[in-house]
């Protein structure tokens, strides 16, 4: 059984349509990336799923229920804002933080010292949060969304404001929990460690779902359309090509989407009658470049429809 | 599977009244504010009535009686010979003395003043409107005595018009009749009235920051992703409340042992005897006959003040909560706030007509309408007997005006806490609570 299943869903606000018919599902102990460009409905979802909104439309479906109130206590949530009350003690607000999450006022105490020791912060206990660093905060926040054992974790973000080293330590983490069979779903910008950590993708744009599906099915997919060719002589004979889409040209170099299912072999044939060839591979194009193809093919589509 | 949050645990809005509670019983904020809180209670009672003392005694007020009758200078000095004295000089040296600042000022007494009554005192301008009220007085009373003495009335008579009228106050209850202390009850009325607004407004504002400060360091989103927002809201709201009365306790128990302090001092000094009960009694009025007394408070005029201050907390308090989740900065929560702090302040301007006539029709219908009942039905059951219909709608009306207010307040929280950016209007707040 699906962990979370969110089908049709859409949010408005006033005119403006934040979530557009999404539809995804989140399997249990996988790491889910929730992608796309600032703007793109990310955390108006996330919302959804925390229970801070309501969808106008469609339904979420969680732990095998309809979302509600009654699930919060089993989701951990990192907010892409982070907030914490500036003026109190970090003992005191994370003692708080997991009370709100349904902990009994001991076994906040002791999930408190816990993950301080965890996150060698066992003497922040009594510092207040404007003491600390950028960087200690965020561990402070880190350890309010994970320290009542929540079964879904939501990070939204979670890597900004971390540096290099940190951001190793929370990826560790979210890796460990993940081995403890929690699920995760992680909202990112950052495709390196989305493509390192996630197992299924949901990509949406101007608030529609454009990608949904395994990180390694949408690899492969994207893998076998895209062609690096390196040549000798002049690129005119690019513009010849038919059936292509060129991504990237520079002297010696192109890189080719393949458009309407045309064959790399048909492409380099007509390439090597123009010019002289002496690389081409077909090429796994990273999460960013499919990330940036589908944007900004979009954003092209969305142009021709306007047109 | 998380058997963690599967416990019984206490409900959220439970947690959240409990942190808020605690958190601001810790702070510095409430220990200074509550130990101060006497003292700004003791200056505001001491001050004034040190500062009627010092006016009334310690003038340096000298006037001239430059009389030119022969025969009334005598008498009305004798009304205050520390400040009356008869003229032995020329009127260009009482004058020379005036500007000298030796004289406050000088009168002249014309021969024909029995016939025409009219009399002018000469100062270098301003002196107080007591001064000359006095100084009237005493002129008018000689004035008086001496035309019924021309006019041939008895000695006795002029003794009995003298003496004039002493109005003592009587109240009637059902175990007989018991001095009536109509203007010291008035007084008390006035000030818990006057508590009570500045309660509201202190333990109000208090709502509104921490709610802007949630929203604007964004811990809100972490709450809401915890806890329901009219849980949030109203746990909040609860916390304070109860610091408010814990704060009021420590006050009841610090204010009665100032108070006590106080007037063991103040009669020391001497100063209570006239002054207590010259703030309410009319001017000019001297001392008590019967000694100095204390009005007894009944306990029921505590639960009252509990009542009603927390009535109007809990309406006040729930319309600022709206007002801060709303704005991201307390300079935009101005022009939202109008409509709140309006109906606090109302209630305070006709203060001063629900004491001079507790049971009129004004007194009555502002004191029922829920906005204005915590501060001005106080005043009146301190200072009145108020009809049992009347209490029992000023507690059933607010109640019900509270309820309404936490549905209102409450949709305008759960969208406002989760907008940012420009300030909303009341067109807007109008459609969140609609929608």
């Amino acid at each position: 059984m699906s962990l979370l299943v969110v089908d049709h869903v859409t949010k408005r606000f006033r005119d403006i349509t934040a979530t557009n018919d999404v539809s995804f599902t989140v399997e249990p102990g996988k790491i889910f990336g929730l992608l796309g460009p600032n703007g793109a409905g990310k955390t108006t979802m996330i919302r959804m799923l925390t229970n801070i909104f309501v969808p106008d439309e469609g339904t979420i479906t969680m732990f095998g229920e309809s979302v509600g109130p009654a699930h919060q206590n089993r989701i951990g949530y990192l907010p892409e804002e982070r907030g914490l009350y500036k003026k109190m003690k970090v003992g005191e607000q994370l003692i708080y933080f997991g009370q709100l999450k349904g902990l009994s006022r001991p076994q906040a105490v002791k999930q408190t010292m816990l993950w301080l020791e965890k996150l060698d912060a066992g003497d922040w206990f009594s510092k207040k949060v404007d003491e600390l660093s950028k960087g200690m905060q965020q561990k402070v926040q880190f350890i309010a969304t994970v320290m009542h054992e929540p079964d879904l974790i939501i990070l939204d973000e979670p890597f900004t404001g971390f540096d290099p080293i940190n951001a190793e330590i929370l990826q560790r983490l979210v890796l460990e929990l993940k081995a403890q069979n929690r699920t995760i779903i992680l909202s990112s910008h950052r495709m390196e460690q989305v493509e390192r950590l996630c197992d299924d993708i949901c990509l949406i744009n101007h608030g529609r779902a454009v990608l949904v599906g395994s990180v390694r099915n949408i690899k492969a997919q994207y893998g076998r359309d895209t062609v690096q060719l390196e040549f000798e002589g002049s690129d005119e004979f690019l513009n010849t090509l038919e059936n292509v889409k060129i991504i990237e040209r520079s002297g010696h170099f192109a890189e080719l989407r393949l458009l309407n299912g045309a064959s790399a072999q048909d492409v380099l044939k007509s390439a090597m009658e123009k010019s002289n060839i002496y690389r081409f591979e077909i090429v796994e194009p990273s999460l960013n470049e499919i990330f940036i193809n589908v944007v900004s093919n979009n954003i092209d589509q969305s142009a021709e429809a306007a047109a | 599977m998380s058997n963690m949050t599967t416990s019984k645990s206490p409900s959220k809005i439970g947690v959240i009244m409990q942190h808020e509670f605690l958190k601001r019983i810790r702070s510095k904020g409430f220990i200074i504010g509550t130990l101060l809180g006497p003292l700004a209670m003791f200056a505001m009672i001491a001050i004034p009535a040190v500062i009627g003392y010092l006016s009334k005694d310690s003038s340096q007020e000298k006037i001239s009686i430059l009389d030119q009758t022969g025969k009334l200078a005598p008498l009305i000095v004798e009304k205050s010979p520390t400040k009356y004295f008869i003229a032995r000089v020329s009127e260009d040296s009482l004058r020379a003395q005036v500007l000298s600042e030796e004289l406050t000022g000088y009168a002249i007494i014309p021969a024909d003043i029995l016939k025409t009554g009219k009399a002018t005192v000469f100062t270098r301008g301003g002196g107080g409107l007591s001064l000359f009220g006095q100084l009237e007085n005493a002129i008018e009373d000689v004035v008086r005595n001496e035309r019924l003495k021309e006019a041939g009335a008895d000695l006795s008579v002029i003794k009995l018009v003298d003496e004039g009228v002493d109005l003592a106050t009587q109240k009637v209850t059902e175990t007989g009749v018991e001095k009536d202390f109509g203007a010291a009850y008035a007084i008390i009325g006035y000030v818990l009235g006057f508590l009570i607004y500045i309660l509201m407004f202190i333990y109000g504002m208090m709502v509104m920051r921490g709610v802007m400060e949630e929203k604007t360091n964004r811990i809100v989103e972490v709450l809401a992703s915890s806890a329901k927002p009219y849980d949030i809201m109203m746990g909040k709201i609860l916390g304070i409340g109860a610091m408010g009365l814990v704060q009021m306790v420590i006050w009841a128990v610090l204010g009665t042992l100032v108070s006590m302090l106080a007037g063991t001092i103040l009669l020391k000094l001497g100063i209570v005897g006239g002054e207590t009960t010259a703030m309410g009694a009319q001017p000019g009025q001297q001392g008590v006959p019967e000694g100095f007394s204390m009005p007894s408070i009944s306990p029921w005029l505590g639960v009252a003040f509990v009542f009603y201050f927390l009535a109007g907390y809990f309406i006040y308090a729930t319309l600022f909560a709206a007002v801060g989740s709303a704005v991201d900065q307390e300079a935009d929560a101005q022009h939202l706030q109008m409509p709140i702090t309006l109906p606090i302040i109302i209630p305070i301007l006709f203060i001063g007509n629900v004491i001079a006539d507790p049971n009129g029709t004004l007194a009555t219908v502002m004191s029922l309408i829920p906005f204005f009942t915590p501060i001005l039905m106080i005043v009146r059951i301190a200072a009145t007997s108020v009809p049992v219909w009347q209490i029992v709608l000023s507690v059933i009306l607010p109640i019900i005006t509270f309820f309404g207010l936490v549905w209102v307040a409450a949709r305008i929280y759960r969208i406002g806490i989760m907008s940012y950016g420009k300030k909303p209007t009341f067109k807007e707040l109008a459609k969140w609570v609609t929608s």
